[in-house]
């Protein structure tokens, strides 16, 4: 099995860009709906960013894979380089548990980042020390 | 009966039923992805990113990871709250989850590979898992040979060469991680101690001067997260390596603490701070197992907030709490086996 995300760079450049509002309920449906009426977008105060280093991407797959095993492909329908992020009662804050995750991607690059020969030597010198000293 | 039905007893009406039957289709739909910068597509080049699963020794199963044709590998994660959707220009899509690229070391990925088959051996890396194709894909086509200085001895004969896991090296290194993400975990100011807070209270500048003392509240939480890419033993003896106690054993250490604080400042720190603080990670708890991140989908693990981590004891029952006050100051059973 494999999943392509079929699109390419000219793809990225050419593709327009899309109004985001993350909604705090759950909608239990998809598809077209009257948001121009119903959905009073009041402020611009939730106006969240894509986080740096990244970018927005909405990707949708056209046709649902026939079984488990077959190729599937994720289709480009748009990008966004911000969106507007809506509490149920409160104003965002750095306590949103969106936000807290997002300092999670901090983590990750320190922990991918590689770790060089001898920073690992002095390392192993300095634990045989530790262990030495106190037997 | 029939008359008296309240509106909460009455069967769900039909459009639920409809409902359901549209989720199935749901997940076929939009989704929303937060791609990393360096995996984007060039202008001129013509070729794709793929999804594809490869084992994660943290979670003892496959996941998905975002590939990039020149070698580059991606995590990819889910970030998931029971009641989110999202609205896309004039489309509803109920699918409210943000899919997210995270850089990861492939080195971590291959470890549970060198440690399954050449703690005994050297081998090459083609030679490793060669019926397993992903397995064999992460070795030759991500993963930096280089790298595998770090966590394996290398022996070469002519173009050839041969990696045999070497123990002492790899906690070194993972030590060595582990303290690169502590020191981003102060930076950012991220919690880490056992009790949850608002955050207001994490912004102060009292919390501030208190982080300074609580370096292992860092450093469990590093390791932690370092562990999330780990076999559960190769986990145990990173704790080992970096003398990190449990958590049990923190909590009541501190408690101790506090006791000894209050009893010399009199009422300052009168009980009613500490039932609080109590409740508090109580309900850091209940959040947790109530799912307020929940991961059912069919696409790998969601972004914990870090604050609700990794953390397996986070709440102690009263007979947990007895038992690790008793244990308290008798010898722990390791020290019995050490080579003297």
């Amino acid at each position: 099995m494999s999943i392509t995300l079929d699109f390419s760079g000219k793809n990225l450049a050419k593709s327009k860009s899309v109004n985001l509002h993350y909604l705090p309920a759950k909608i239990d449906g998809d598809g077209e709906a009257n948001v121009e009426e119903y959905f009073n977008n009041y402020t611009r105060e939730a106006t969240d960013l894509v986080p740096e280093g990244y970018r927005g991407l909405v990707i949708q797959e056209t046709e649902k894979p026939i079984n488990e095993s077959s190729d599937r492909q994720l289709r480009l329908t748009g990008v966004f380089e911000e969106f507007t992020y809506w509490n149920y009662d409160k104003v965002p804050s750095n306590g949103d548990t969106y936000r807290q995750a997002l300092l999670l991607a901090d983590v990750a690059d320190a922990l991918s980042k590689p770790i060089s020969e001898q920073d690992l030597e002095a390392e192993i010198a300095r634990n045989k020390e530790n262990t030495k000293e106190s037997p | 009966m029939s008359k008296k039905a309240t509106r909460a007893s009455k069967p769900k009406p039909d459009p639920d039923a409809e409902g359901s039957g549209k989720k199935s289709t749901a997940s076929a739909l939009k989704k929303v992805l937060f791609l990393s910068e360096k995996l984007l597509p060039k202008d001129a080049d013509d070729q794709r990113l793929r999804l594809e699963r490869f084992h994660h020794p943290g979670k003892g199963k496959e996941a998905l990871f975002v590939t990039h044709p020149d070698g580059q590998m991606m995590e990819l994660l889910e970030y998931a709250e029971p009641r989110r959707s999202w609205l896309l220009n004039s489309e509803v899509c109920s699918n409210g989850r943000i899919y997210m690229t995270s850089p990861v070391d492939p080195t971590l990925l291959a470890l549970h590979h060198l440690r399954k088959h050449c703690a005994q051996r050297a081998m090459s890396l083609d030679n490793i898992a060669v019926n397993e194709a992903s397995t064999s894909r992460l070795l030759n086509e991500f993963l930096e040979p280089e790298s595998l200085k770090c966590v394996a001895d290398v022996k070469s004969s002519g173009d050839q060469k041969f990696y045999k896991y070497n123990q002492e090296r790899t906690l070194a290194w993972l030590a060595l991680k582990t303290r690169l993400v502590a020191a981003i975990l102060k930076e950012k100011q991220i919690h880490c101690g056992h009790s949850a807070q608002s955050q207001n209270f994490v912004r102060s500048e009292k919390l501030a001067a208190e982080n300074a003392s609580n370096e292992m509240d860092y450093t469990r939480m590093a390791c932690d997260i370092v562990g999330r890419y780990l076999d559960a033993d190769l986990y145990d003896l990173l704790t080992g390596y970096l003398h990190v106690p449990s958590e049990i054993q923190a909590i009541v250490e501190e408690k101790n603490a506090a006791q000894k604080r209050k009893s010399k400042a009199g009422k300052d720190e009168g009980s009613d701070s500490k039932k609080i603080k109590l409740n508090d990670s109580d309900a850091g708890a209940r959040l947790k197992s109530s799912g307020i991140l929940d991961s059912d989908g069919d696409l790998n693990a969601s972004i914990t907030s870090p604050t609700a981590g990794p953390l397996k004891e986070r709440s102690l029952t009263a007979k947990e709490k007895a038992l690790a006050k008793g244990a308290k100051g008798t010898k722990s059973i390791a020290s019995f086996f050490k080579v003297k």
